[in-house]
């Protein structure tokens, strides 16, 4: 008994400490255990940062470039590829349309994202001409003469005439053989003709149908334009690969291309054949750019140098079936002899001028009659 | 918080409980997943570098065996003089060719071409390529090195690379999209080339080492873990050969403009970790992805597992809070009751210890504490009334009442003799009241009581000379009921010599009756004794009617009979019981009324 009451008073002052501070015990062993476990948290945390190496593939500045080309892969990749191997310089490479590239570049001008601009006639990147600075490629002297830009804005890559093509189950050789055909009544809604607005290579078709076509009274030109846009019966491809399939599948008769790339159809085995125009055609150089205020300047003249040097140009007419712009390659027979070709003057400055005039007559035209009422 | 905390016992209980089950829990899983992702991590990291090793290895190994068989074919006098006359199907050029390509014939293909790069000899059967690019891609710069030079053929080797697309099968340009997406078994992925000189150093032609996906998944397979994917790539990050081609198209552009950017490949949100090796002979990365250790799919279910438990505790925490203070609340709150009744002066309360642990032994000790306290007062109580017993003895002993009865006797007698009959009457009764009052008897049957009363009214018959009446009613069956002794005669003295005083035909009446009064429920007797002693004197003063008060010690010194007798009752049965003075009905005359219990034996605590 006297146990008890020696033991209850403990056993009632431990229950009422415990009743009045019930958490600090636990704070305590919560402070013991974040003791604990906080450095062996840590240093778990520490552990794996000292293993990563830094990173050392990546190239330095200086040894990067950023190309903007309109070119099909097929075309930049291997060249962009070698100039890489041999330069050591990492190209980094946006592709894309040429009108679309050479807006984004214009809007660009405030914060070159671009280095150089690769691909596109350069009647197009004369029409940019405030977007570009000037640069004197290495290999200058050895340019054809009419390749040569005059002040350096651009530097020409190949050379490809405008050629007319038809689809050879379908129409007999001989029916088509100059732009004046295009006109015929026989081919009405059955032309294959790309938006000249947004493929590069068909504003150069139909400023080349106008040089051609023109006689020395100006006004003819509208007339012309008028002819065409009306046997086209309005119908116009978003890109100039449709063109070549639409002639080869037949939904088109004849149509209106470059020599490239109906030469590439033709290699594969598609029913279409050439016609290089009687009454004269014209071969706008396509060529790059070098940026106004690029970030590297100095890799992007030596890309330009690169693809008018004469390693890629002797390769131009077998690989790609494009023309050299160089006088010291000597043709590989694959493509007809240039001298053979009907050519007509092509002013490039001149279309790149009236680039814009000649695309809003061309909209005009293009949207028919009721379009021309409401106009007046 | 705090205030959160110490609202209630339960909540502090559920918080406590959490704390030290959450607690570990969180801290030990998280502890987990870091060592479990460390250990991983560390193990894949160790694969990764074997694996690399292993594939570096296997590269390095067939280098060295493209090396001897350029330089074999270099040194051997036959090779050089065939090649420059641009002449083909020799056969001793053919068996020399497969002589030193004996051991890595498997793995690669072995072409001879002149110095204008067209080809004139070939390990393979069937038709070879015609012609190649001296001033392009890898035999230019197998010029440029004068050694051994190695170039990827573009990614999937189909249409990148120049392979003379009018005259190659390789190429699709219809497919102009191919190039990454479709890695047919005969694109050629890797060339490697060496010029061949003959002894005046002049240019003869190139061997050609052509190795596709068919030579490398040959030569890499089974080398790198099954769950992994390998990808070679050019010093550029291009890609040149990937295990799982569509990688070519997807993670090398990725992972290359990554690069460009200056960023870390490695980066955590990756569902893949990579590790990198440089073969700089054969100018090729080795890029080995594996899956992240711990991917999203496992993290994710960890995180479910540790969210799971962290909710079971928080359950389990709120059902044993709730349970335990249940548990802990309910002794308390029958403690709380039992002190409550405690309050209320009801010692008679007892808790049943409901466990055996501390609150158990706090209902003990409760109970124990009670019955102490209970003890207490009963004792306190005992010695009260012992003393009062004292008091009272002492009152009865101021008297030495032998003496005096003796002495009252003798006086009978000698008045007998001396024929004095009222002496002889007082002194009879006298003795007689005396030793009713020495008798040790405290309490006596009421008759006895109010016949020792007559002897007192005989007395003061004869003193007053007859003056007044007495009457006595007493009810038959009350007549041995016990009351304490001597009670009567001081109220009945008091009513002649003090209300009768002055007064001629007075008279004094003792009126006994019983009742019940059921208002007070808390006495112990059924039943109540009132005896009722009136006069018809001069009355009562105004301020002493009602039950009788004590006053001031000098005003009751008058009183002292009232005061005794009031005293004795109070002392004897308690506090209600007691007199109550008051006027007759009739207007003339006081009427003491003392009230006491009615019982027919004496007080057991008295």
């Amino acid at each position: 008994m006297k146990e008890r009451h020696l033991y209850a008073p403990a056993g009632l002052r431990r229950l009422r400490r415990a009743l009045s501070a019930p958490l600090r015990p636990l704070r305590f062993t919560a402070l013991i255990i974040l003791a604990l476990a906080g450095p062996l948290a840590l240093s778990g945390c520490d552990a794996p940062q000292k293993e990563e190496p830094p990173v050392e593939y990546a190239p330095s500045e200086d040894r990067t470039l950023v190309i903007y080309t309109s070119h099909k892969e097929e075309v930049y990749r291997p060249i962009v590829e070698e100039f890489e191997e041999r330069t050591g310089i990492w190209v980094d490479v946006v592709s894309g349309g040429t009108g679309e590239l050479l807006k984004r570049i214009s809007r660009e001008t405030e914060d070159p994202q671009a280095d150089v601009m690769f691909g596109g006639g350069v009647d197009s990147l004369t029409a940019y001409a405030e977007c570009f600075s000037p640069y004197s490629c290495q290999d200058w002297d050895m340019l054809q003469a009419e390749y040569r830009s005059q002040d350096g804005l651009w530097t020409p890559f190949s050379s490809l005439p405008v050629v007319l093509i038809y689809n050879t189950k379908l129409v007999e050789a001989g029916q088509v053989t100059a732009w004046s055909d295009l006109f015929s009544p026989a081919w009405h809604g059955r032309i294959a003709f790309c938006d000249p607005g947004i493929s590069g290579s068909s504003f150069t078709s139909l400023v080349t149908l106008l040089r051609v076509l023109e006689n020395e009274d100006e006004t003819s030109g509208h007339s012309i334009l008028k002819a065409l846009a009306e046997n086209l019966d309005g119908r116009q491809y978003q890109s100039s690969g449709q063109v070549l399939d639409a002639v080869a599948d037949g939904t088109d008769l004849i149509g209106v291309t470059l020599e490239e790339t109906a030469l590439k159809r033709i290699a594969a085995g598609e029913d279409i054949a050439i016609v290089y125009p009687a009454d004269g055609t014209c071969s706008v150089p396509d060529g790059a750019a070098l940026i106004k205020g690029a970030a590297h300047r100095e890799n992007a003249g030596r890309f330009l140098d690169f693809i008018s040097g004469r390693d890629v140009q002797s390769l131009l007419e077998k690989q790609f079936c494009r023309r050299t712009v160089r006088t010291d390659i000597l043709p590989a027979g694959i493509l007809p002899k240039a001298e053979e070709l009907p050519l007509a003057d092509y002013d490039i400055e001149k279309a790149g001028r009236e680039h814009d005039a000649i695309l809003m007559s061309w909209a005009f035209y293009q949207m028919g009659e009721d379009s021309r009422l409401y106009r007046r | 918080m705090k205030k959160f905390f110490g609202k209630s016992f339960r909540v502090r209980l559920f918080a406590g409980f959490l704390a030290a089950s959450l607690l570990p829990l969180l801290l030990s899983s998280a502890m987990l997943l870091k060592t479990f992702r460390l250990r991983l991590d560390r193990q894949g990291k160790q694969e990764t570098a074997e694996q690399l090793a292993r594939v570096t290895q296997l590269l390095d190994t067939l280098y060295t065996s493209f090396h001897q068989v350029s330089e074999a074919l270099k040194n051997d006098p036959s090779i050089a003089p065939v090649l420059m006359r641009g002449q083909g199907g020799s056969t001793t050029v053919y068996s020399t060719l497969f002589a030193v390509t004996e051991d890595s014939r498997e793995y690669a293909r072995f072409d001879l071409y002149d110095k204008d790069g067209i080809w004139l000899y070939s390990t393979q059967n069937g038709p070879a390529a015609g012609e190649l690019p001296v001033n392009w891609g890898v035999l230019y710069a197998s010029r440029q090195t004068a050694g051994l030079a190695f170039a990827a053929a573009g990614a999937g080797g189909n249409t990148a690379r120049p392979g003379f697309v009018l005259s190659s099968a390789e190429s699709d340009p219809a497919r102009p999209d191919s190039a990454s997406a479709d890695a047919g078994a005969s694109g050629v992925l890797l060339r490697g080339a060496a010029q061949i000189t003959t002894r005046e150093g002049e240019a003869a032609g190139y061997l050609v080492i052509t190795m596709d996906r068919t030579h490398l998944n040959r030569l890499l397979g089974g080398s790198y873990g099954s769950q992994n994917d390998l990808i070679l790539l050019n010093p550029y990050w291009r890609p040149v050969y990937a295990s799982d081609p569509s990688l070519a198209g997807t993670l090398v552009p990725r992972l290359r403009s990554l690069l460009l950017e200056g960023a870390d490949i490695n980066d955590k949100a990756s569902e893949d970790s990579y590790g990198t090796a440089y073969l700089p002979d054969l100018e090729l990365y080795v890029l080995l992805s594996r899956p992240q250790t711990l991917n999203r799919d496992a993290r994710t279910l960890l995180g479910t597992v540790t969210l799971g438990s962290a909710l079971v505790c928080v359950i389990l925490s709120i059902f044993l809070g709730l349970k335990l203070s249940r548990r802990m609340f309910s002794p308390i709150k029958r403690l709380q009751g039992a002190i409550g009744q405690v309050v209320h002066n009801d010692l008679s309360v007892r808790v049943t210890p409901s466990h055996d642990d501390e609150l158990g032994e706090l209902s003990r000790q409760f109970n124990t504490m009670v019955e102490a306290l209970k003890q207490n007062q009963e004792q306190l109580l005992a010695n009260h009334r012992e003393l009062n017993e004292a008091q009272i003895r002492m009152l009865q002993a101021q008297l030495n009442p032998h003496l005096l009865c003796n002495t009252l006797d003798t006086m009978k007698w000698i008045s007998k003799i001396h024929q004095v009959p009222q002496v002889a009457v007082m002194s009879t009764d006298l003795a007689d009241i005396l030793r009713f009052c020495i008798s040790p008897e405290e309490f006596v049957p009421l008759r006895q009581e109010v016949e020792i009363l007559k002897r007192y009214v005989e007395i003061q018959t004869i003193r007053m000379s007859g003056s007044f009446r007495f009457a006595v009613e007493l009810p038959e069956e009350l007549a041995e009921c016990e009351i304490p002794k001597m009670i009567l005669q001081p109220l009945v003295e008091n009513a002649i010599l003090h209300g009768l005083e002055d007064v001629t035909d007075g008279a004094v009446t003792v009126e006994v009756r019983s009742t019940s009064d059921k208002q007070q429920v808390w006495s112990t007797p059924d039943k109540q004794l009132k005896i009722c002693i009136s006069d018809n004197g001069r009355g009562l003063p105004k301020e002493m009617e009602g039950p009788y008060v004590c006053r001031e010690q000098s005003s009751s010194r008058h009183h002292l009979g009232l005061y005794n007798v009031d005293t004795i009752l109070k002392k004897n049965y308690g506090a209600q019981y007691g007199l109550f003075l008051s006027r007759r009905p009739d207007g003339t005359g006081t009427a003491v009324t003392a009230t006491l219990p009615l019982t027919w034996e004496e007080p057991k605590n008295a």
